[in-house]
């Protein structure tokens, strides 16, 4: 948790939030997910993604979906939401689709179904009074989701900011206080089954603690876990949202990806026991052992000791018990059994199983006649003549 | 690539520099030698550089370089991120017209014509095509550029689809009906802003600022077509071709780009490859300190790192590396912008998910530049091996033939291959309807392939001194070249061989074969005296300190490894303290059996040219002409500081000074396929192409003038940018070509005319070896090469 601060200038009577409170709200969300684990998150009024860039970061999500009205300030900075050139460098374990819909929040779009946390943060003063009125059945009867995150201005705080006459912001069709609020809350809350708590976000100063947080938030649960397949068949909607955005992250959940890693890593280590087998590798290797014992007083990265411990000795012995393991030449070629391959470790933890391997690697690498081995031709090096 | 790769290899397996050349008479250089008018040409590493001539041959250092200025008009677009990333810094410089004899027309007219097809394509726009350009103003000022935006956008029905808007100008496809309009929007908050566009600009389609607002729409499209900019160039990271034995990834792309061309504007597209590594900067850094020596692992570290560019995991933001700091930990903290400090660690966590497995591993540093102040001291930033990706090479992954020759494989596209690239983008750019929209939008579309047709200019002949002959392959001519008799050169009568201990046998039979193949070229090599030293580096220096006097005609070292202080501190030596043509050879070279006739070939041929002497020529009509090469280089020592290596044909009457200055560039836009057996094929040797692919504002032209063995080939680019000589564009083109003959290093054409290698050669030595200018004594010879 985010620890936060109030100051307030004395001369002008100013007060300020460190850290602003729109970050406040966006780190509760992010404390929440880290918390729930949620796999599908959807934010309703999403403007410029900020809080979807932020959560796409999170690890247990594996889908982000944004809404908004708004189209063009959605647009304005939905880039940030494609996959960086780099995630394709080594793609992650977890597949991630973000994916960003112009519609309104009073409609019920199918695509909004089966998710387990959807936030509305600053949201609901936004919506004109038919628009608010159709958005507890949307959210908490169509949507229904897990977990519903609402958040909305405390009026009763307004007194103690600067400048604010009526509405915090132009926009705002309705400012509520903490009654008006929570009774709206409980309300649907009841209506839809979910159970309700609030909280909210920017202390009140000393002696001033009875107008409450500056920002409300409320923190809807879905009493009873879903049957999810059935109830959404019967809630086959039209489509309300046109999607203006989708980005599918690599993943090594997506067999191309997965294959391409395989490969990589079997050519890679086909390669090392190849040129080892040559004793090209010998030096190499004495150097690699000599360099251990002295790491260990000059305090070594960690990560050389996780990556000399490749092998135990316990799999060292198996492997040596093994002998249709043993990698061998014949004329021109090395064959090195699958089974070799699949005892190194990266290949080992991609592929899981056995015949997995076989499968992602069947005409990606040159394997031998009954396919048992990968081979691997021995190019003599014979260095360009220099000029 | 393969050019520089190769004249570096040459340059410190075989570097020597024998020669006595310096006497008064001694032979002439080649046959270009006679003439009257001098003749600037130059190789730069960038566009940038400025030439410079005068009579005699010498380098120069320069601590800065100097740009060749361009006028350009004043208005720079801004891109989405607010940078301006297009240069044009050639636009609008206009060199022919200041040349009447080309004013009207400047191509030439020999050789055989020969259809060739480009990587140029059309824009089809209409004639009459124009794009006008509005100044916006807000009355109330605003602020936000977001709210400028919106305000403006909102009159969709008077502006139309197309335009683009940076929050103060705006450019329309179409012109409104007034010089000024004016609007009237209302906020949200209910303020009144009143928006008046001013008509400032109307644009053809060739003025820069078009060009540069094409170039931008360019991007947006090859954005559609899910590509992504790393550099300038546009690549698909989704597709990669993977070289695991080296943990290479190459990511297929194109740079693209649209230009003014001579008679139209036209898009060009080439293939790119980005090279990256597929580890992490840490998993490099660990794999490095498993295969070296501890004690020198944070300077190997270093110099393998340091210049490197690396790619975060977690933004698509590329650094330098400019430093690693080893005392800086992941657990350490930095202050944060509102001035509360974190750590490393937590930082990545909380901003990004990640959790950094190794606390103990360094820091990376880099510089940052400021764009518009360079005054502020800059800012520095830290970021952690883990979460880098190496882009590019290091200078251990160069030197590692099987590497680049894995790498080559991938690379090296043939046409036919090329054209399939080409093919597929230019279809993905009709097929995807976003990106093609992106285009018609503002009244363009990709159109076909540009075809058009070259020269093939007669094949030279090279002239020896007994004989000529025509080469069979214009890209080696070794083989004809055997038994005829070189053009001259005096005989090596008192040298100096020095080799180690035990390569005293080595150097030997290096004699003998010398011996065997000097006679049939007329070349006389005398027994040398031999010095036999230990096996040090420090050896050979001081032998060479002790032997080396002045009736010394040449020094040859045969080197037991490819030590580069030894070699540097012997060339150092006999470039600067006693100024004595040096050959230096590796051990490994000669141990090879087999080659070893065709390997003392080159060293003689090598040794005769640092004697002064002289291998071949080509006919040159013109009688009394100066050629001048000028090349700029790196220093390897001294960071930030540039050599420039200036070489010319000798003289004696150079009476009026007629100039010509041409600009070589080995890189260029566009590639040139041509048709052969339903198949697309390099071009033959000897095509220029000096229509459409050229600009109208310049004397220019290309010339294929290597034999590409693999891959596409590589056509050169001349500007003609001064000519007061009168020679015919005809005659300047086939001058450039036989030019491409006289390069001594190599029996066959190269690509760039041979006094612009023998002046990179003369830089690269310098920049790499000596670091300061070689003594004038060796001023006319080929110590360099």
């Amino acid at each position: 948790m985010m620890d936060t601060n109030l100051q307030k200038d004395d001369l002008t009577g100013t007060i300020k939030f460190i850290p602003p409170l729109y970050k406040q709200r966006y780190q509760f969300i992010k404390d929440l997910v880290n918390k729930y684990k949620p796999k599908k998150v959807a934010d309703l009024g999403c403007a410029d993604c900020t809080l979807l860039w932020m959560l796409k970061f999170c690890k247990c999500i594996e889908v982000l979906a944004g809404l908004d009205i708004r189209e063009n300030v959605m647009k304005e900075k939905m880039h940030r939401l494609s996959p960086l050139p780099a995630d394709y460098l080594q793609p992650s374990e977890r597949s991630l689709t973000v994916t960003l819909h112009h519609g309104s929040v009073a409609h019920k779009d199918p695509c909004m179904l089966g998710f387990d946390l959807v936030t509305c943060i600053e949201l609901i003063e936004h919506l004109e009074a038919a628009e608010l009125e159709k958005f507890p059945e949307v959210v908490f009867g169509f949507m229904a989701p897990a977990m519903v995150v609402i958040s909305t201005p405390n009026s009763e705080f307004n007194p103690l900011l600067p400048g604010v006459t009526l509405f915090r912001h132009s926009d705002h069709k309705f400012e509520w206080d903490q009654a008006q609020f929570q009774s709206w809350a409980v309300a649907a809350a009841t209506r839809y089954d979910y159970t309700v708590e609030f909280t909210g976000l920017g202390t009140p100063p000393p002696g001033t603690e009875d107008v409450g947080f500056c920002t409300q938030i409320g923190v809807f649960v879905r009493k009873y876990p879903k049957n999810g397949e059935t109830v959404n068949s019967e809630k086959h909607t039209e489509h309300a949202y046109k999607t203006v955005f989708k980005a599918v992250y690599p993943s090594l959940k997506d067999e191309k990806y997965l294959q391409n890693a395989v490969v990589s890593e079997v050519l890679f280590g086909a390669d090392i026991i190849k040129r080892r087998l040559l004793g090209n590798f010998k030096s190499e290797c004495k150097e690699h052992s000599d360099g251990l014992e002295q790491k260990l007083k000059f305090q070594p990265f960690k990560y050389f000791m996780t990556c000399s411990k490749n092998l135990s000795l316990a799999e060292t012995e198996k492997l040596a018990a093994d002998r249709s393991m043993e990698p061998f030449i014949d004329g021109n070629t090395v064959y090195i059994p699958l089974a070799k391959i699949f005892s190194i470790p990266k290949v080992n933890q991609l592929c899981g199983t056995f015949e997995k391997l076989s499968n992602l690697i069947a005409g990606k690498v040159a394997l031998s006649n009954d396919g048992s081995a990968v081979i691997v031709t021995i190019e003599y090096e014979n260095e360009e003549q220099e000029n | 690539m393969t050019g520089r790769a190769r004249v570096r290899a040459r340059g410190q397996a075989l570097t020597g520099s024998p020669g006595s050349g310096g006497q008064p008479g001694s032979p002439r250089r080649p046959d270009c030698s006679r003439s009257d008018e001098p003749m600037a040409v130059r190789t730069p590493q960038s566009e940038k550089e400025a030439s410079t001539s005068c009579g005699h041959r010498e380098t120069t250092k320069l601590t800065q370089r100097y740009g060749l200025s361009a006028g350009v008009s004043g208005c720079t677009l801004l891109e989405r991120g607010g940078k301006t990333r297009c240069n044009f810094q050639d636009l609008g410089v206009n060199t022919r017209e200041t040349m009447a004899h080309v004013k009207d027309c400047k191509t030439g007219f020999s050789g055989i014509p020969v259809k060739v097809v480009t990587n140029l394509y059309s824009l089809g726009l209409p004639r009459e095509w124009q794009l006008y350009q509005y100044h916006v103003t807000f009355n109330p000022e605003l602020e936000s550029k977001r709210l400028r935006l919106a305000l403006l956008y909102s009159h969709t029905e008077l502006l139309g689809k197309a335009k683009a808007f940076d929050g103060a100008i705006l450019f329309l496809s179409q012109k409104l009906e007034n010089q000024v309009t004016e609007l009237v929007s209302v906020t949200k908050r209910g303020e009144t802003v009143n928006i008046t566009i001013t008509l400032t600009n109307q644009l053809v389609s060739s003025s820069p600022v078009c060009i540069q607002f094409f170039n931008i729409i360019l991007k947006k499209v090859l954005k559609k077509l899910s590509m992504y900019q790393v550099g300038r160039n546009f690549y698909s990271p989704s597709d990669p071709v993977e070289i695991p034995q080296h943990k290479l990834t190459l990511w297929p792309g194109f740079a693209v780009s649209i230009t003014q061309f001579e008679n139209r504007v036209m898009l060009s597209a080439d293939v790119s490859h980005k090279v990256l590594r597929s580890e992490t900067v840490l998993e490099f850094m660990t794999s490095l300190y498993t295969r070296i020596d501890n004690a020198c692992f944070i300077q190997t570290c270093e110099k393998e790192l340091v210049g490197l560019i690396v790619l975060t995991r977690y933004n698509n933001k590329t650094y330098r590396i400019d430093d690693i700091d080893w005392c800086v930990k992941p657990t350490d903290t930095f202050p944060k912008r509102d001035g509360t400090e974190i750590s490393y660690v937590d930082y990545y966590k909380q901003q990004y998910d990640i959790v950094l497995t190794d606390l103990n591993q360094p820091m990376l540093v880099s510089r940052l530049k400021s764009k518009q102040n360079s005054t502020v001291e800059p800012r520095v930033v830290h970021l952690i091996p883990e979460l880098c990706y190496l882009t590019g090479l290091t200078s251990q992954a160069i030197s590692d033939f099987r590497l680049m020759k894995d790498l080559a494989q991938e690379m090296h596209l043939n046409p036919e291959q090329r054209q399939q690239r080409l093919s597929q983008l230019a279809d993905n750019i009709q097929r995807i309807k976003e990106a093609r929209l992106e285009l018609e939008m503002w009244g363009l579309q990709l159109g076909c392939q540009v075809s058009l047709t070259g020269r093939v200019v007669p094949t030279e002949k090279i002239l020896m001194r007994e004989q000529t002959c025509l080469p069979m392959s214009a890209g080696d001519w070794s083989k004809d070249m055997r038994n005829m008799k070189i053009i001259g050169v005096q005989p090596l009568d008192n040298w100096l061989m020095l080799c180690s201990n035990r390569n005293g046998e080595l150097a030997e039979n290096l004699l003998n074969c010398l011996k065997r193949v000097g006679g049939p070229m007329g070349f006389h090599i005398e027994y040398p005296r031999i010095v036999q030293v230990q096996e040090s580096p420090m050896a050979f220096l001081r032998a060479v300190q002790q032997h080396v006097n002045p009736e010394v005609q040449l020094v040859m070292c045969v080197l037991s490894s490819n030590q580069k202080d030894c070699y540097d501190s012997i060339k150092k030596f006999l470039s600067l303290d006693r100024p004595v043509p040096s050959q230096c050879v590796l051990a490994r070279t000669l141990n090879k059996q087999g080659m070893m006739m065709s390997v003392a070939t080159k060293i003689a041929m090598q040794i005769i040219c640092k004697l002064g002497g002289e291998l071949w020529a080509v006919d040159i009509p013109l009688k009394s002409l100066m050629v001048i090469g000028i090349d700029v280089n790196k220093d390897a020592l001294n960071k930030g500081s540039s050599v420039v290596g200036f070489v010319a044909s000798t003289n004696s009457k150079i009476t009026s000074p007629k100039v010509s200055v041409i600009v070589v560039r080995k890189k260029c836009i566009p590639r040139f396929f041509a048709e052969a057996n339903r198949s697309l094929q390099n071009p033959p040797v000897g095509t220029i192409v000096d229509t459409e692919a050229t600009r109208p504002e310049w004397y220019d032209f290309y010339l294929i003038s290597q034999l590409a063995r693999q891959g596409t080939v590589n056509p050169t680019y001349y500007n003609v940018v001064y000519d007061n000589s009168g020679l015919k564009p005809d005659h300047m083109q086939r001058l450039t070509y036989k030019m491409c003959h006289l390069y001594y290093n190599w029996p066959g054409l190269i690509r760039v005319p041979a006094p612009c290698q023998y002046a990179h050669k003369l830089t690269f030595l310098v920049g790499q070896s000596i670091h300061r200018e070689p003594s004038l004594e060796l001023a006319d010879k080929l110590f360099y090469l």
